[in-house]
């Protein structure tokens, strides 16, 4: 025999990729479940015991959860969902930048007070949290308003704030040097000078803001009471309520709910793998060294 | 063995206790600090206004809620006015639903916090006993996709594989494994548990696999081979240089994992708001999310002291956790 082949055969080679193969398989069944179920059409679905391959795929049930506005408001949903990841994204990671060039670059009375404070209260339990936040939205007439969800969002900023300074921290620190000997304010060496250099740190913040505020379920539920106005992520949890005014005609709930599935995790899967270099690096960054 | 091309070895160690020294040290020594570059209050007033409101405020307010008898439909009870001193605490004593909502919490925790770490570690072990860097790299990215999809996606994913008549894994039990009658899964509440944490742990031991996976690169390879030349096996190597060198790790996990006991969002949508059949999935998390927005008067004040109640166990537990694992030399 070859040694490649006895090499494969060996007992522990095969006991490692015969594990991997059904951790992946486990891993990847529910998606190619879903994928396979809003492909069907009602027959399918109906008459035929579930097969993992549709016999006869068909685009219906994409068409009508991504067209019919009465019933369904998937695309609503789902141009919410772009917003208000758009702005907490964008709010989070350009406060974030910021504020993490002035701890680890600035000197000013009670910086690290004010840096050592964002940490620890994360280890603060928020008791009640749910409840005060409700009561503060509706104080600041923010319930129902996607400006009050990516503010809310972009808020939990300490684990972002983290990241930027370690990042500038890593940064040499010679260009500034010299940029403020040229005669640049702050500002300027800030936005000149450190940024551009900073790009890797802000790429990370930005990814993970993403897919926090993409998934995010508990508060756009308490906080948001009108269908139209609902992200994508609790809009899936109704779908199954709006679809079934749906199941006279040829595409079943179930194919619908499915091509909503797909549509709401299509987005973070793009994400997520064009990135994902960019992710290690952030767990590494981040939560393992905090 | 493979490493992670982007990353240096990194040296992983929890710090919350010097965060907190650092805290107590900067108050103290805040007198005698210049006002220096006043550029730097222009930099950071925009997070911490934003913080200050929307994560700090929220954390005092939540507090004075639980000593409070605030009902969100009574207008009277609104602002400071209802305060109440104990009786939410003592209300709770005898709160049947409370109680048993708590066991069903420390349940679900008890099941998934080992699960999750067995199964994460073993992946972690696995993927790196891979030697072809990108094949690697495909398992690992196969084996997070699930911890990146939001959460209410995957349950409501997992609602339809265990649909009783069109759900994949019944077709599976019934057609391909040969059970005559498989469980209803969602629909008993023999079944309604190990339904959640099949689909929970489904969704996050990938995380988990990719800590311990950093963690594994990050020992140094010489050991392994030192050990392999004195004639360690597998399980020898593995017992003495892989589980001792991933100690940081655990403790992050499992220091984390006390927040498992507030789990609310997976419940609520895999059994649509409610807490299953015959209550068998009430979470204290959904209890409390249902006395505040669901029910009655939308209780906010004795919800609010149920969630303190369930905050500083949390905090107990994981501070327990930190301190035996950290004192202990492996």
């Amino acid at each position: 025999m070859p040694s490649a082949i006895k090499k494969l055969l060996r007992p522990s080679t095969l006991l490692v990729n015969f594990s991997l193969l059904l951790i992946v398989l486990i891993c990847l069944l529910p998606f190619i479940w879903s994928v396979s179920s809003s492909l069907k059409g009602r027959e399918e679905l109906f008459q035929t015991l579930p097969s993992l391959l549709p016999k006869d795929p068909i685009l219906g049930n994409y068409q009508w959860i991504l067209t019919r506005r009465d019933m369904s408001m998937i695309p609503l949903n789902m141009l919410n969902s772009f917003k208000v990841t758009l702005w907490a994204v964008v709010i989070q990671t350009v406060l974030a930048t910021m504020a993490g060039y002035a701890f680890a670059r600035l000197e000013f009375k009670g910086r690290d007070l004010m840096f050592y404070s964002l940490i620890l209260l994360i280890f603060i339990p928020r008791a009640g949290g749910l409840m005060a936040v409700y009561e503060l939205m509706d104080y600041l007439n923010l319930r129902n308003s996607h400006l009050g969800l990516a503010l809310l969002f972009s808020s939990a900023m300490s684990v972002a704030v983290f990241i930027m300074k370690q990042n500038f921290l890593g940064i040499p620190r010679e260009l500034e040097e010299s940029a403020i000997i040229e005669g640049a304010n702050t500002w300027q060496v800030f936005l000149n000078v450190a940024v551009p250099l900073a790009k890797g740190g802000m790429v990370v913040v930005a990814l993970f803001e993403f897919l926090y505020v993409w998934g995010e379920y508990l508060m756009t539920l308490t906080l948001i009471d009108f269908p139209e106005l609902l992200t994508l992520s609790v809009a899936v949890s109704k779908i199954s309520g709006w679809a079934t005014l749906f199941t006279s005609s040829a595409y079943s709930t179930y194919g619908a709910e499915a091509a909503a599935h797909v549509v709401a995790m299509t987005p973070v899967i793009l994400i997520f793998i064009i990135m994902q270099k960019w992710f290690i690096r952030g767990l590494t960054d981040g939560i393992l060294k905090m | 063995m493979a490493s992670f091309p982007e990353t240096e070895r990194a040296t992983i160690q929890p710090t919350q206790r010097s965060a907190l020294f650092e805290f107590i040290h900067q108050v103290r020594t805040l007198r005698s600090q210049k006002w220096g570059n006043l550029w730097g209050y222009v930099f950071v007033a925009p997070t911490l206004i934003l913080y200050a409101i929307f994560q700090a405020w929220p954390i005092v307010r939540g507090f004075y809620m639980a000593f409070s008898d605030y009902r969100w439909i009574i207008p009277e009870t609104h602002g400071w006015a209802s305060f109440n001193g104990l009786a939410n605490f003592r209300e709770m004593t005898q709160d049947e639903t409370f109680w048993r909502s708590l066991g069903i919490a420390a349940r679900y925790t008890f099941f998934y916090v080992p699960a999750t770490l067995v199964l994460a570690l073993f992946v972690a072990v696995m993927i790196s006993k891979v030697k072809r860097p990108a094949l690697a790299g495909f398992y690992r990215v196969v084996s997070y996709l699930p911890v990146i999809l939001p959460v209410s996606v995957a349950m409501v994913v997992w609602k339809n594989i265990y649909h009783n008549e069109f759900g994949y894994l019944n077709y599976f039990l019934k057609s391909v494994i040969g059970i005559e009658k498989p469980p209803n899964w969602l629909g008993s509440s023999q079944w309604a548990m190990v339904a959640v944490l099949i689909a929970t742990v489904w969704m996050s031991f990938g995380h988990q696999a990719l800590l311990f996976l950093i963690g594994i690169y990050s020992i140094n390879v010489e050991q392994y081979e030192a050990a392999a030349i004195d004639g360690a096996g597998g399980w020898a190597q593995f017992w003495y240089i892989t589980l001792p060198g991933l100690k940081p790790i655990f403790v992050i996990v499992l220091v984390l994992s006390a927040g498992v006991l507030g789990t609310t969002v997976e419940m609520m949508v895999l059994f649509n708001s409610g807490g299953g059949p015959a209550e068998s999935v009430l979470t204290t998390g959904l209890y409390i999310f249902r006395t505040a927005f669901e029910v009655g008067d939308m209780r906010m004040g004795y919800a609010a002291a149920m969630s303190l109640v369930l905050g500083v166990l949390g905090m107990l537990i994981s501070g327990l956790i930190f301190k035996l694992l950290r004192t202990e030399k492996a």
